[in-house]
């Protein structure tokens, strides 16, 4: 996303010169040349501007009231909904989750797709039998395979099984049920899920880096170690930081894994994400202006997160080229 | 990309892959071992004599398909239009889709419950596939613009000339070519509908018209405590999209790294 997104930000001029130079500079002659095309953008813009933007601005304005979600006159309260989301202890753990659970994600996940790109892109057999069974967890529903974690991480499952039968007995523990250990169950989850996606990405942009000069740094005798740390690593950082903003956009939304499998935001709130929140407060929890108030902040947040990762990648970008 | 000359080096690169994926496998074995543990395969005998298990497949279907086709149509259009034609400030409407992007569903919760209650599409398709339709354009107009903008305008020119107007560039220049990207789109939507759980949960409410992601649930009801049923029903909601991926395996990976590749 960020890369293309950034592209984009580039093409438009490219192409207006080109397209000056084909249809010989004219002003007048481009114009004509041009159809109208704001027919053309007009569902889209409808459908997705039209709808999302309708909900957001409703949701600010519902983030006012003090509202059930199905009483006829809802009470208004002002900025009141807003005070009360920054003296909220779990609001303030909801956030610390989500900073944990991107961090950690991002970093394993981009050392885990690296070096799985890596190493398919080394000759090696059945290549693509590991491909699959890395990328099979990506087009598997969470919800489905939520009660096969639940299964897993239980106290009699699978995976204390496998540590009793390694010789690690003695860290076996009700990873899902208590509250030291159900967010990194939710984080492993979610790299289980999404390592494909890190892979297939680097695995398709080490395929661009020019072969020639990885031959060349070899024959000028540089080590696996070195090739990977100047020239892989530095070609694919345009995919790294699409995957900073990918994993941060979905930090934010995380909801189905820590729904679903630490039973409905975990104990004591340990595994509360600001969507499992949102949900909590909006729909059992009927205090929809409340939620509200939390989706706005919470939009806020993903709108400046990308525009910071955006913007840093693209520095970095600038000063090695 | 990593070099190794000699036998043992390419034997342990071997070993090192294999260890590293068996993580990967073994919430899989986990499943499938699971589902066939104590009544073995009558877990799935039980599972599919549940009345209305096949109707979980067929509305994620109908969900699935509507939302491609919305997306496909519009996305197409609006491409077209952002790349080939010409509009004033298209880049500040372009900005105002790609913000899209980064909102999560929860946040549409309360409003779209209100609307939809209020329009009378509360517990409908409409109520699931118009979302997640307007959540997925943006992504899939980033792509297809950036792909259309690689044509070359002379082609559209040349057809100009011949008297062609956009609507005839559309049909016979731009759908064939884009076809690349449309795989790639279908496949994005596909995964992005099929798998959703949030919609579903909060807008269909009767089971008829209920999508397989809320199959465990129907199932932990169903079953009680009988975790092996549960499992059951997940090797079974798991397998169409296992057989998918592999039967359209490369479409699937370039359709999640056409962000990447220009």
């Amino acid at each position: 996303m960020a890369i293309t997104g950034a592209s984009t930000g580039v093409t438009p001029d490219r192409t207006r010169a080109l397209r000056s130079t084909a249809s010989g500079g004219g002003k007048k002659r481009r114009r004509l040349s041009q159809p109208p095309g704001l027919p053309w953008i007009l569902p889209a813009l409808i459908l997705s501007v039209g709808l999302l933007y309708y909900c957001i601005g409703y949701t600010g304005v519902i983030s006012t009231w003090n509202w059930d979600g199905v009483s006829p006159n809802p009470q208004s309260v002002g900025l009141n909904n807003y005070i009360q989301v920054f003296q909220d202890p779990v609001f303030w753990d909801a956030i610390e989750h989500t900073v944990i659970f991107f961090v950690v994600t991002f970093v394993i996940q981009t050392f885990l797709g690296l070096l799985f790109a890596t190493l398919l892109h080394s000759k090696i057999r059945l290549a693509v039998v590991y491909k699959v069974i890395i990328f099979v967890p990506v087009v598997l529903a969470p919800a489905i395979m939520a009660p096969v974690f639940r299964q897993l991480f239980a106290p009699d499952g699978q995976f204390n099984w496998v540590l009793a039968h390694v010789g690690l007995g003695f860290l076996q523990q009700p990873w899902i049920g208590q509250t030291s250990t159900s967010l990194a169950v939710v984080m492993s989850i979610t790299i289980w899920e999404f390592t494909g996606v890190t892979f297939i990405l680097y695995f398709a942009a080490m395929g661009q880096i020019d072969q020639s000069v990885l031959e060349a740094a070899r024959i000028d005798g540089a080590s696996n170690w070195r090739t990977l740390t100047s020239i892989i690593w530095p070609g694919v950082r345009g995919t790294t930081v699409a995957l900073g903003v990918l994993s941060a956009i979905g930090a934010l939304k995380t909801f189905d894994v820590p729904w679903l499998v630490t039973s409905q935001g975990g104990p004591v709130y340990s595994t509360e994400f600001l969507g499992t929140y949102i949900y909590r407060i909006t729909i059992p929890l009927d205090r929809v202006g409340y939620g509200a108030a939390i989706s706005i902040i919470l939009l806020v947040v993903a709108v400046i997160m990308a525009i910071i990762i955006q913007r840093r990648g693209r520095e970095r970008e600038g000063s090695v080229d | 990309m990593f070099e190794v000359r000699t036998r043992w080096g390419k034997v342990l690169l071997q070993v090192v892959v294999t260890l590293l994926v068996i993580p990967y496998l073994f919430p899989l074995v986990v499943m499938v071992q699971g589902s066939l543990a104590g009544e073995g395969w009558g877990n799935y005998v039980a599972v599919f004599n549940v009345p209305g298990f096949g109707q979980f497949f067929l509305n994620s279907a109908i969900i699935a398909i509507g939302v491609i086709v919305i997306v496909y149509v519009v996305a197409m259009l609006a491409s077209f239009g952002f790349a080939k034609l010409n509009i004033r400030s298209r880049e500040v409407y372009f900005w105002m889709l790609l913000a899209c992007l980064t909102l999560p569903e929860v946040v549409l919760l309360a409003p779209l419950f209100a609307t939809d209650t209020s329009l009378g599409l509360y517990d409908t398709y409409w109520a699931v596939i118009l979302p997640l339709a307007a959540l997925q354009v943006p992504f899939a107009v980033l792509l297809t613009r950036n792909f259309i903008e690689g044509i070359p305008n002379e082609l559209f020119e040349a057809a100009r000339v011949d008297g062609a107007n956009s609507v005839r560039g559309f049909w016979y220049l731009v759908i064939p070519l884009t076809r690349p990207i449309a795989a790639a789109i279908v496949i994005f939507t596909l995964i992005g509908a099929w798998n959703d759980y949030l919609m579903p949960l909060v807008f269909l409410q009767q089971q008829s018209l209920q999508t397989i992601t809320l199959i465990p649930q129907f199932f932990i009801g169903q079953f009680a405590d009988d975790q092996t049923k549960v499992l059951a029903s997940a090797v079974l909601t798991a397998i169409p999209e296992v057989v998918a991926y592999l039967l359209l395996q490369r479409l699937f990976e370039r359709g999640l790294s056409a962000g990447a590749i220009k």
